[in-house]
């Protein structure tokens, strides 16, 4: 019986390498199963963060949301063209005004995917910075912001209120709704830019209108370069280029068919006609081929380093986006986005501007009036004048920017637009609220390859819009 | 199954039981802190390991799967199978799934080949007279060819994209120094007929050292008389490689062609570099790609695990069907050769 027993084990099947290696191959199969949990687990998580000390009716001016004595804001800060230089800045006034408290700013290029579990697990941190790429969608996270309508309703650090500081419209873009979720303290204009250099060298002017540009196109031929080049990145720069001419020339209408994500936006008369021309320019061969495949950044110094291209439209970034890889004497300089016909609805000098890098305060943070007054402390003098100083760039506080623009002929240029506009300035959200910009970009990237037509794009961005507005899943965002 | 005290054992049990075995417990045997702790460290912990860094988040995946979780608060809700269903109707899923499958064909089956190639040429394809032995110069080859295996997979592929770069890469660089004008600016993945082979082949490019040492080591376990005995009987290099490398290290092929095809269908590190907004027309965009961007960027992560769940389905059925293709194509059944 004994023997039997022991042949029988040894003949029994044995785990064989195949059977080892078939267990580890449906291991490694339902991987991807266990990916985007990551860093789950919604169970865990205390709900009991400390709710914010509201502001009592008399509040210190000096401590205007009633911060508690050692607090260490914890910040979190895109890392993105701006750096995070200019926060720690602020912190260091913020810990000059609070003895004992201080400011931990951490820089992070992946906001939403470092944030998420704090979100879920009820420990966000006091101030956020949430931009770039990888930023949380607003619709996602809107009833977990505070409503920041007190900080702007606060004094500044010089004693004045911060709400009559400002420039008009800046609060627009972060309000949602009735709440005043994200305060966006960066000003960005939007324009096609130039070198300034380039252009007195060879006596050519900035277009105003797209026939302008198309003659433009020729003459850049004469001289063996390109009018327009892209990167494959950041090809809806171009889509933001024609939705801003449409509305120059059709108005309010055509905006707020387009935020509102309505059937047929995309056919309207005035974006059609910017569509037209644009196809026009793409077929007479005044873009530079290949930008399907060029990475963004490089793709740009191929304009502000080789000036193989007169003009890219943008956001007011690229100049210090671009500030390590510009020629020298470049001069850059920008002009509003073209108008289509003579007939515009608008002005040829009304402006795209906005203010950009939104930042929020979650109310679950541990320190909401820490992160409030890190924001304060932002937006008064010192700390406004600091960034635009190094960043070349304006903040959403007014009069900070002297007559020569700390030396750089882009800021000079984005003020002088901007005084010139008056109270033409426009906005859109839509393709951030929505997220949609990931979707359009191949559609972008292959019109501006000549190999769609401008019925397709037409068909194509539509079908986008439509499949948003008919998601019931997705929050809208009703825009008047 | 019972010990019997004093009985002496047999030559040939003594082998088969073991060193220290003693007289014959039986294979249960009592619960002594032996067998005990030994259960513990050798299956109680691996055990628990599985279970809770594998096991429980699958299971979570699946339920979330089920629910509508934004994945930014702790609240959400039961949806059922509402998010398999719309996965089945969302074109963007769907052409993902697609180029995921292409990516899972064409992958292993290049690299297997290629691979397979160079492996038997390094081994047993040199010269036709005297000891078998590979090509000359095969020690270096081997070394080299797994130099691209060293680099990680997010430098292949930003590497590769500089060299494919249309204005200033090496690849038109050349091509257009060879006179072809048309390479001028071409963007190889900006094109949807270019984009998705080029990918490919960056994948293979790393793959292809790792896997002909995979198959050096095996086709070094095949007897070298086997080869000579073919030799002898007039079989050339070709045939020598059909009918005889290849019948011997089918288990080796068939584990090779399983793990690349699992690489091919996730491959988000690869075309996140290359292409990270989708390639041309979306034409590169695979499902791990378009989970994330659901997760993180359309704050849906109760859709994005479902996505999870449908890959590791797609997966799983990647690897029934190579096992079943090898099976009914002779290969032997799970005993392992004998």
């Amino acid at each position: 019986m004994t023997r039997n027993t022991s042949h029988s084990s040894s003949s029994a099947p044995d785990p064989s390498r195949r059977t080892v290696l078939r267990a580890v191959m449906y291991t490694a199969a339902a991987v991807p199963f266990g990916l985007p949990l990551a860093a789950c687990a919604t169970g865990g998580g205390g709900e009991t963060g400390e709710t914010s000390a509201a502001p009592t009716g008399d509040a210190d001016p000096k401590n205007p949301f009633g911060m508690a004595e050692n607090t260490t804001v914890d910040a979190v800060i895109f890392d993105g063209g701006y750096g995070v230089d200019y926060v720690e800045f602020a912190g260091e006034v913020f810990a000059g005004l609070h003895a004992g408290s201080s400011v931990k700013v951490s820089p992070s290029t992946q906001i939403a995917t470092e944030l998420q579990p704090r979100f879920v697990g009820g420990n966000p941190p006091d101030l956020i910075d949430n931009s770039g790429a990888q930023s949380i969608g607003f619709n996602t996270i809107l009833d977990q912001l505070e409503d920041l309508t007190d900080v702007i309703d606060a004094p500044n650090v010089e004693g004045t209120t911060i709400r009559d500081t400002l420039y008009e419209g800046v609060l627009a873009p972060g309000t949602y709704g009735d709440k005043f979720a994200a305060l966006n303290y960066v000003l960005t204009v939007y324009g096609v830019w130039y070198s300034g250099s380039l252009f007195e060298d060879n006596g050519w002017q900035p277009p105003a209108t797209w026939e302008e540009a198309k003659a433009l196109g020729a003459e850049a031929k004469k001289a063996g370069k390109y009018l327009f080049l892209w990167g494959t990145e950041a090809a809806t720069y171009y889509q933001t280029l024609a939705i801003e001419s449409a509305i120059k020339e059709g108005g309010d209408e055509v905006r707020l068919a387009l935020e509102n994500l309505e059937p047929d936006s995309w056919s309207n008369d005035a974006v059609q006609a910017t569509f037209a021309i644009m196809k026009e320019i793409i077929d007479l061969g005044y873009f530079k081929p290949g930008g399907s495949g060029t990475q963004f950044t490089a793709a740009q110094a191929q304009w502000s380093n080789k000036m193989e291209a007169l003009l890219y439209p943008s956001g007011s970034w690229i100049e210090n986006e671009m500030k390590d890889q510009t020629a020298p004497d470049f001069q850059m300089m920008g002009v509003p986005s073209f108008s289509v016909t003579s007939g515009a609805q608008m002005a040829p000098t009304a402006l795209h501007s906005t203010a950009g890098e939104p930042f929020i305060v979650p109310t679950d943070a541990k320190s909401v009036a820490g992160g409030k007054e890190l924001l304060r402390v932002m937006l008064s003098k010192d700390s406004a004048t600091n960034f635009s100083k190094t960043k070349l760039a304006p903040t959403i506080v007014k009069d900070i920017v002297p007559a020569d623009g700390f030396g750089s002929t882009a800021l000079v240029s984005q003020t002088d637009m901007l005084s010139a506009a008056g109270s033409d300035i426009y906005t859109f959200n839509f393709v951030n609220t929505y997220g949609m910009n990931q979707e359009q970009l191949p559609i972008w990237n292959s019109f501006l390859d000549g190999k769609k037509s401008v019925a397709d794009l037409t068909k194509e961005l539509q079908a986008i819009s439509d499949r948003i507005r008919e998601d019931d899943t997705i929050d809208k965002i009703e825009v008047s | 199954m019972t010990a019997i005290p004093g009985r002496a054992l047999p030559a040939s049990e003594v082998t088969l039981a073991g060193p220290g075995d003693g007289p014959r417990k039986g294979r249960i045997g009592k619960t002594s802190f032996d067998s005990v702790s030994f259960f513990v460290v050798f299956l109680g912990l691996p055990l628990a390991l599985f279970l809770i860094f594998v096991i429980w988040p699958f299971v979570q995946a699946a339920f979330y799967a089920m629910t509508d979780w934004s994945g930014f608060s702790a609240e959400f809700n039961f949806v059922g199978f509402d998010n398999f269903a719309a996965l089945l109707t969302d074109p963007r899923f769907v052409n993902a799934v697609g180029n995921s499958v292409m990516f899972g064909i064409f992958i292993p089956l290049i690299t297997i080949a290629i691979a397979l190639t160079f492996a038997i040429l390094i081994t047993v394809g040199g010269s036709a007279k005297g000891q078998i032995r590979g090509v000359r110069g095969s020690g270096f080859y081997r070394v080299v060819s797994l130099f691209p295996y060293v680099i990680p997979a997010i430098a292949v592929g930003i590497m590769w994209r500089l060299i494919l770069d249309p204005s200033n890469g090496l690849v038109n660089g050349v091509l257009t120094a060879l006179g072809l004008d048309r390479f001028q600016s071409f963007a190889w993945l900006g094109n949807v007929s270019t984009a998705m082979p080029v990918t490919m082949l960056v994948v293979v490019w790393g793959f292809v050292g790792f896997y002909m040492l995979l198959f050096i080591a095996a086709i070094k376990g095949v007897p070298s008389e086997i080869y000579e005995a073919a030799r002898i009987d007039g079989a050339g290099r070709m045939r020598t490689s059909w009918s005889i490398t290849l019948p011997l290290i089918r288990d080796n092929v068939q584990t090779a062609y399983i793990y690349l095809g699992i690489t091919a269908l996730d491959l988000f590190v690869y075309v996140q570099a290359l292409n990270p907004q989708g390639g041309p027309d979306n034409s590169t965009l695979v499902m791990s790609q378009q989970l994330f961007r659901t997760a993180f960027t359309e704050g849906k992560f109760g859709y994005a695990s479902a996505m999870g769940v449908a890959m590791a389905i797609v997966t799983l059925v990647f690897a029934a069907l190579v096992f079943t293709v090898n099976r009914l194509t002779g290969g032997k059944s799970e005993g392992g050769r004998r």
